[in-house]
Parts: C-alpha cells; structure tokens; sequence
C-alpha cells in the first residue's frame, strides 16, 4: 500500500463538473435544517459557516468508476478510480453539487484491487500514459456515452438532495440550473494559481480552466468554482428575469410580482470570495476585472430597485387617480 | 403548470396544434418546453424544424433520460437552432421555447419504480424552470399515458396544477373515441382514479380539443352544391349532438381549430407571417390557437363544468 501511495501519488489535472440551482423549498433553510439536509453519510459532519453568509458543505461521498475517460480526439483511455462529489448550500437557498477527480501522468497497465483504489479517495488511474490535453478538452466539451460522467454524478447527487423528505418541492419563482465544467492543470509547487479562462456557452453551461499549485488541494480548485458557479447563476438568474421587455407592461407579468422574489432571496447573497480557500482568492480579481461581475451585479440590482421605486411611485399617483 | 395532451387516434393534430400552443405561449413571454413523449412516432422535431439539432441529440433524448442511460435529456433551443426563417427572429420580449426530444429508436416501454421517479424529478424540475410544461403523450391508453397519470399522482406533485387536453377531430368515430379514451372503462379518468387521483379533480382537469373542424360557413366550400351544403350543415349539427350524448359536449371543449388546408399538407408552426404577410394560413387559424393557448391558464375556462 505504501507503495501505491508513493508512486503517482503527483496528480496532473484535475477535472469536475459543479450543478448549481434553487432549492425546491418555499422558506430558505436555516443551519440545522441545511446539516439535516446535507448529512449523507452518518460518520463525517456537515460544515457549516455562518460568516459572512450562511454556508453548509457535505462530507464527499465516492463513486467508484471503472470506464472509458472522456476524450476530444476519440483515444481510448481506461479509467480507474473514485470520483469524489459533494453539494453544497448558500443561505439556504442554492444548491450546487460537485463532482471532481484527479488523474496523474500515467498509471499501471492492469487493474488493480478495489482497496487500492479506496484509499486514494477522488483520483482516476489511466491504464498507461495519459492524453492530458485531449482528456481535459473532453471533460470540458462533456462526457459521450460510455465515458467518465461528472455530469451524471454531480446530477445524481443534485437529484437526491432535492427529494430530501425536508424539502417542501416548491420554489418562490422560477430559474434554471446551470452546470460549470472546469479542469486545473497542476503546476509546480509554491507558483502562483492562474485562472486561465472563463466562458459562458448556450444551455447554461459554463467552463473554467486553471492553473493550480501542487500544494494546493483540488478541494480548493472545486471550492472556488462553485462560488464562481454560484455568482454566475445569480447573474444569470437575475438577468433573465429583467430580460422580459414586457415586464410591468399592460399585457405582461407585473414588475413587482415578477421582482419581489429577487429583492427577498437573491440580493443579499452576492458574496464573492466568502468561502474560497485564500491560496486561490485573487483569481476573482480577474473576473471583477474583467467581464467585472460585481459591477454586473451592483448594475443588476440597482435596476431592480429602481424599477420598484418607480412602481412604488406610481401607485399613489394611480390612487389619487380613481378616487 | 403542466399540460399533457391526449389522444385516442393518431392524425388527430395532438401534436401540431401543441406545439402551435407552445410556440404561441412562448411568444407571449413565457418561458416553454415541449417534451415530446410520443416515443415510437416524434414529430415535435419536424413541427419546430429543428431536424440537425434533433440528429445531434439522437441517443440523450427522454427515452434514454427514463431509462436511466443519460442523466439528463437532451434539450433544443428551438429559437437558436431552427431551420424556418421565421422562428429564428423571435421578437423581443418572447420567453424561452425548449424542445426536449424524444429518441427515434425508443419504443414504448412498461413503466417501473425507477422510471416514475425520474419522470416525477423531471417535471418537477421542468416547473420550476418554465411557466409552462407542455407533455405530448404517445396516441391511446399508452404507456405515456400511464405515466403521467401515475407521476401526478405522487405526493410531491400535488401542488403541482396539471391539466389535460384530449384532442379529437370532428367525426363520429373520433367523437366516440375521444369520449371513451377518458369516460370509458379502461380510459384515463378510471386509471387517475385507480392511481390516487380524485375523480372530481382530474375530471375538471380534462377538456377537450377539436381539432380540424370544417365550419360549413367557411368560404372554402362556397362552391358546393346546395345539397352537400345541406348535408354538412346537418352532419355538423349531428355530430354536435352526438358530442354532447358522450359528456363531451360544448362545457367540456376548451375550443377548436378550423380545418388549415396548410397543417393538412405539412405539420408546422403557424406564424403570424403565414397569417399576414404570406397569406397562406387562415386568419381563424391563428385566432384560434391564440385563443386556445390563453385558455390553457385561463382559470375560468377549467371551473366545474
């Protein structure tokens, strides 16, 4: 055992795949009911934060993989291993589940016993060498049938959560989900992280590449990418809603029925940062860079209010109107 | 709110005139998906013209999603990947409109525990996301039909509204169809009920659709001989009647559609360009669709008959 510790004990990438949506319930759930919630397995704790916002992380659970890893060229790559997924939930109110691995440059030829493979919890073994840059172009682009699915895992794990007997399965408006793919290239110890790219593509999917320290765990990669997860839902989310030209219009939905749910769960839980391990903290700046998600948002919830003091405005106007 | 659509016969326009509401809502603002549920015959691909986008998602659609082999079923954005000219200038202000395609080779299957259970996460999913959900179920007491009987039925979707449109055309063999395929023994009303379904509720549920009505008024048939004229005049009346003998009388239709010499020739989305700029739909077609697409939230049309 020691010796499979030793030997590809370094890791070259790092790939996962965070879901990120409303929880089906009316009420947002508050500590104890979020550890309620979030306790899948009996003998490792939820963690819970409450600064500056209200944060529950599961413990992991492992699924066991033995398949085909996904690939851009078509090469055909075994795979071994755990893929480690855990959910998340903000202020009661999002849910995200993660699921992530990491492969090293190259494993054995033949497969090995199962307990190998349990104590090295969250990493894939590639039968022989590893195509690095066709594997994390495949994760990127999505698994195909038959291969490594961090999709259907972190889905999965979403879908249990959410027929959680606590939950009452309605939601106060409606949203979609998004899912984000991101892959870390490993680099030498002791250099400093680098977001490399960010994208925002159709359907609500989003990719991430990083570059992440050796000495930095991939927990960290997968924990800045949710909170990069969560905030670009929120944008998404909020911006769809002001999206609707007709809001507020004769014929259209009323702006303050169709914003109130906003103003009571979405605008307080713009946070960016708030639980993102400090190795990784400035590849935020990046993004309040440019595209400047913060701006985005403070412009997003500005508009909202705006249009609210207008309503609000208005309606003693309309009053006196009809007396 | 979820709408499911019926039918005892195919060729009844069940999924044409769906996927005409759907489009019909969608440009009214709300956000719409349109799960394709006919498995063994999917049309929806070929209504919205989406045929490339629906040869990409071959293998994830709602088949492969129920059967477990894909987590998710593949979804179309029908504005974003259409072929038709019209459809891919949607104007400002309309909402989202998401086929989710059935898969070409899926047949029907039984339904079992694990199937329900995605089926219900899916529709709930789906209600959460859209304003409307509209289900184009397989034609007949189909396992589709099943399905949705026993997924409505399940506790966590009480809250859930869900109505159901049967569609029938204007014969008498498709009267008596439509009438048994929910009033009858084996139909939809006794299997909700045999599922936990109240009956009263799932009756009020249920209205029906005509759909290709000829209207004996209608300039098309200026040219018939006055006996013919006669005839369909009381044909027209008969078959009213006949409606009314088998509890699906006027009460219980939520509208109809004229018969639309150009959804005769091809299944596809009334736009309003047909309508107005090419002329090749009828004006009454349109009328009627937008009609019954706002009737399909329009709590007054589904009171107790």
């Amino acid at each position: 055992m020691t010796a499979v510790r030793g030997r590809g004990a370094r890791t070259v990438l790092a790939c996962g795949e965070v879901r990120t949506c409303l929880l089906p319930s009316l009420q947002a759930l508050d500590a104890r009911a979020a550890a309620q919630l979030l306790r899948l397995r009996a003998d490792v704790p939820v963690r819970i934060s409450e600064r500056p916002v209200l944060h529950a992380l599961s413990p992991e659970v492992l699924t066991g993989v033995d398949c085909r890893l996904p690939t851009a060229d078509g090469s055909r790559v075994r795979g071994v291993g755990t893929v480690t997924a855990r959910a998340a939930l903000t202020e009661g109110r999002l849910l995200q589940a993660t699921a992530c691995f990491s492969l090293p440059a190259a494993g054995p030829d033949t497969r090995r016993p199962w307990g190998q493979y349990l104590v090295r919890p969250g990493l894939v073994e590639p039968f022989g060498k590893l195509p690095r840059q066709a594997t994390a172009a495949g994760v990127l682009r999505g698994a195909g049938r038959g291969e490594l699915d961090l999709g259907m895992i972190s889905e999965g794990l979403l879908a249990q959560v959410r027929r959680h007997p606590l939950l009452d399965r309605r939601v106060p408006f409606k949203s979609g989900p998004t899912r984000l793919r991101w892959v870390a290239w490993r680099t030498p110890a002791g250099e400093r992280a680098a977001l490399v790219n960010f994208t925002v593509a159709e359907g609500g999917l989003r990719t991430v590449e990083l570059r992440l320290p050796e000495d930095v765990p991939a927990s960290a990669a997968a924990g800045l990418c949710e909170d990069l997860a969560l905030h670009d839902w929120l944008l998404t989310t909020v911006q769809h809603l002001l999206d609707n030209s007709r809001l507020g219009a004769a014929d259209g939905p009323s702006a303050v029925g169709a914003l109130y749910p906003v103003v009571v769960h979405l605008l307080h839980l713009w946070m960016p940062r708030a639980h993102v391990d400090p190795a990784l903290g400035h590849l935020w700046d990046a993004l309040e860079d440019r595209p400047g998600f913060s701006r985005q948002w403070e412009n997003l919830s500005r508009r909202i209010r705006d249009r609210l003091a207008l309503q609000a405005v208005a309606v003693p106007h309309q009053a006196l109107g009809t007396r | 709110m979820l709408i499911f659509s019926a039918s005892d016969k195919g060729g009844t326009g069940r999924s044409v005139t769906s996927a005409n509401l759907a489009y019909h809502r969608a440009m009214a603002g709300d956000d719409v998906c349109y799960l394709d549920f006919d498995f063994g015959s999917p049309t929806a691909a070929a209504v919205f013209d989406v045929a490339d986008a629906r040869q990409a998602t071959e293998d994830h659609g709602l088949h492969a999603y129920l059967t477990g082999e894909v987590s998710e079923p593949a979804r179309i954005d029908v504005w974003a990947e259409t072929e038709h000219q019209v459809l891919r200038f949607p104007p400002p202000g309309c909402g989202r409109l998401v086929l989710m395609p059935g898969d070409v080779s899926g047949g029907e299957f039984a339904t079992g525990d694990d199937h329900l259970r995605r089926c219900v996460d899916l529709l709930m999913n789906l209600h959460h996301e859209f304003d409307l959900v509209v289900v184009d179920l397989s034609a007949g007491r189909s396992y589709a039909v099943d399905m949705a009987l026993e997924a409505t039925a399940q506790p966590e979707m009480r809250d859930v509204t869900a109505r159901w449109l049967v569609f029938h055309r204007w014969t008498r063999q498709h009267v008596a169809a439509a009438a048994g395929l929910v009033f009858g023994k084996r139909g939809i009303l006794a299997g909700g009920v045999e599922r936990g379904h109240g009956e009263e509720a799932l009756r009020n549920a249920i209205r029906f659709v005509r759909a290709a009505v000829p209207d004996p008024e209608s300039p098309l048939w200026s040219q018939v001989s006055p006996t013919q004229s006669a005839w369909m005049r009381k044909t027209d009346g008969d078959l009213k009647q006949l409606a009314s003998t088998h509890g699906i009388g006027y009460s219980q239709v939520l509208g109809s559609v004229p018969l639309e010499p150009v959804l005769q020739w091809r299944e596809q989305l009334i736009t309003d360009e047909d309508v107005l700029d090419s002329q090749v739909a009828n004006q009454e077609t349109w009328q009627a669709l937008s009609r019954l697409a706002a009737r399909l939230t329009d709590d007054k049309h589904w009171e107790q008959a």
